[in-house]
């Protein structure tokens, strides 16, 4: 059983069960929950929180780890809130193998650390990439789009018309 | 560093192998024809047989789920078909129903049954697709034909429902595109009565085949315990035994109402994979019967002004048509506060979208939980000590698609 101390805070979310546990104690608290039968991490990920009003959030990064029950078929969505530059938090690979790529995805596009990684590089940007992309300061980019009121040679009439 | 074939460049390691010669390591892709998509695999070899496998990923990253945060909310409908691209409407289907979860949204029973009777028709072609092109890898090379007459007929299938053949964005928060026309019907129905004739013919072909037995059997062995631990899901996990599949284990769109059968294989390899693939053909097209026969009469869109634009007639009419069409098409709808995560079952497994909202008119965060991003850690599991030649059959039978994987 998870001890009580470690929950900081919990509830419903759209029908969603959650509880939100404190960086320190993420191994501590996803072995407790493992041994209670929480066996698969169905993915890992990150939110942003960078001016969201929505809430007062405690911290700019939250990390999401979605477990499943199997047999019981149910599911708990685990919320870790993480502050720095760069974000710091323990790695859970050895005690969730899928976490193993899902950490890499996180370090590569939202830029937090994990402690212990094994082989932490970046898995869906290219190596020599600069940046985080999926964090909420990083611009979507894009070709800027010429148009044709600011494209002199587009106006000239075509030879044959 | 020797090269030989295109895309295939090989690096001596300078470490004993068992076989008295020194471990290779062997790059295969990402462009390299048996790889399915931009797949890279650096293989470690002693002699032939595979010490260690790392696939390189991310070759066909295009920051999808950065789009979806800078698209309103129901624009991003047309990016989640663009991932898992031989899955579109299961695609929608995921996302569809976590943005009504979040909502509190509930869509019309006609727009459940024609959701399921799209999934279905997705999961038919995108096992067609698997058959076809892991068929001519393993040396059977008229299965391609074969399967792709039978797709040509889902696509056309999808033109008439949506008039998109592949990216069909037809599934959409708040219900459907449109009601399917009654040509749809017939074709559909049409395809109904051909299919498992067809699905006998590829059997007749391949099931008892020497040369594709001897391929796939005993070759990827992946136990149940190994499965579950490495998260895998989808035919990779009942094609080891596990009893697991989201439409009856938490079964969601009204999958609860139909009478079908979950496909699994104690066999645990390449061919127990390829049983079980073929059996859900069989149960798709079961299901696809039951939804077509009792297609319940009704709207295939929730009444909500405030989520989905009003009916073209109502505009010449009614001027707070006129306002909710224009607000809807230039703010768009807001979706309130939370996050919620949903999961559907597609060809390949568990095809989950985790959505986070700030209460505004744009997501602040959307996650596709991919398949085949977690069932390619698999990989180097089924693989080790297997002959590279082996590997062809291993990589085919997990069924990845790059664009879900790299996303």
């Amino acid at each position: 059983m998870i001890d009580d101390k470690l929950v900081v805070d919990q509830g419903l979310s759209a029908g969603d069960h959650w509880m939100s546990v404190a960086a320190d104690d993420i191994r501590q608290a996803l072995t407790a929950l493992k041994s209670d039968g929480y066996r698969l991490l169905t993915f890992l990920t990150c939110v942003d929180h960078l001016a969201d009003a929505s809430r007062d959030w405690p911290a700019r990064y939250e990390l999401i780890y979605q477990l499943r029950n199997l047999d019981s078929r149910e599911q708990l969505r685990v919320r870790v809130f993480v502050d720095g530059d760069p974000p710091r938090i323990d790695s859970v690979h050895d005690l969730f193998p899928p976490a193993n790529w899902d950490e890499r995805e996180t370090y590569d596009l939202f830029g937090v650390v994990f402690n212990d990684h094994p082989d932490l590089s970046r898995i869906l940007m290219p190596d020599d990439w600069v940046g985080h992309p999926l964090r909420r300061d990083y611009p979507v980019g894009g070709d800027p789009v010429e148009f044709s009121a600011e494209h002199e040679s587009w106006q000239t009439a075509p030879e044959k018309a | 560093m020797m090269s030989t074939a295109p895309g295939v460049t090989i690096t001596r390691t300078g470490e004993q192998g068992s076989f008295g010669g020194e471990l290779l390591t062997v790059n295969f892709g990402p462009h390299h024809p048996s790889t399915h998509g931009v797949l890279r695999l650096i293989v470690d070899l002693d002699g032939e047989q595979i010490r260690r496998l790392k696939p390189v990923i991310g070759y066909l990253h295009t920051g999808i789920e950065k789009q979806m945060e800078a698209l309103r909310w129901q624009q991003g409908v047309v990016v989640t078909d663009r991932h898992d691209y031989l899955s579109p409407p299961i695609n929608n289907l995921a996302y569809a129903l976590a943005v009504e979860k979040l909502m509190g949204v509930e869509v019309p029973p006609r727009a459940q049954a024609l959701r399921v009777i799209m999934s279905e028709l997705t999961r038919l072609s995108s096992h067609l697709v698997w058959l076809g092109t892991s068929g001519i890898e393993l040396g059977a090379m008229t299965m391609l034909m074969y399967c792709f007459r039978e797709r040509e007929t889902i696509l056309n299938m999808n033109e008439e429902i949506s008039g998109y053949r592949m990216h069909t964005s037809y599934i959409r928060p708040g219900g459907v595109m449109a009601d399917a026309t009654p040509r749809f019907f017939e074709m559909l129905d049409r395809f109904l009565i051909e299919m498992p004739g067809h699905i006998d013919e590829y059997e007749s072909l391949l099931t008892m085949n020497p040369i594709f037995r001897s391929r796939t059997m005993d070759i990827g062995r992946l136990s149940a315990e190994d499965a579950k631990v490495l998260g895998a899901t989808g035919p990779m996990l009942r094609g080891s035994g596990v009893q697991w599949d989201l439409r009856k284990t938490m079964p969601y769109s009204g999958y609860e109402n139909y009478d079908f059968e979950m496909a699994t294989s104690d066999r645990c390899d390449c061919y127990g994979r390829y049983l079980v693939r073929i059996k859900e053909m069989r149960e798709a097209v079961k299901i696809l019967r039951q939804a077509l026969d009792r297609l319940p009469d009704g709207p295939v869109n929730v009444d909500d002004r405030k989520m989905l634009p009003p009916p073209r007639e109502e505009l010449e009419t009614s001027m707070e048509a006129v306002i909710h069409h224009f607000k809807l098409f230039t703010e768009g709808y807001s979706v309130p506060p939370g996050d919620v995560y949903v999961a559907v079952e597609s060809g390949r497994g568990e095809n989950g979208c985790y959505v986070v909202s700030d209460g505004t008119h744009k997501p602040r965060r959307v996650k596709f939980r991919s398949a085949s991003f977690v069932n390619l850690q698999a990989l180097e599991q089924m693989a080790l000590n297997h002959m590279i030649a082996d590997m062809i059959a291993i990589i085919g039978t997990a069924d990845t698609v790059l664009g879900d994987v790299d996303r």
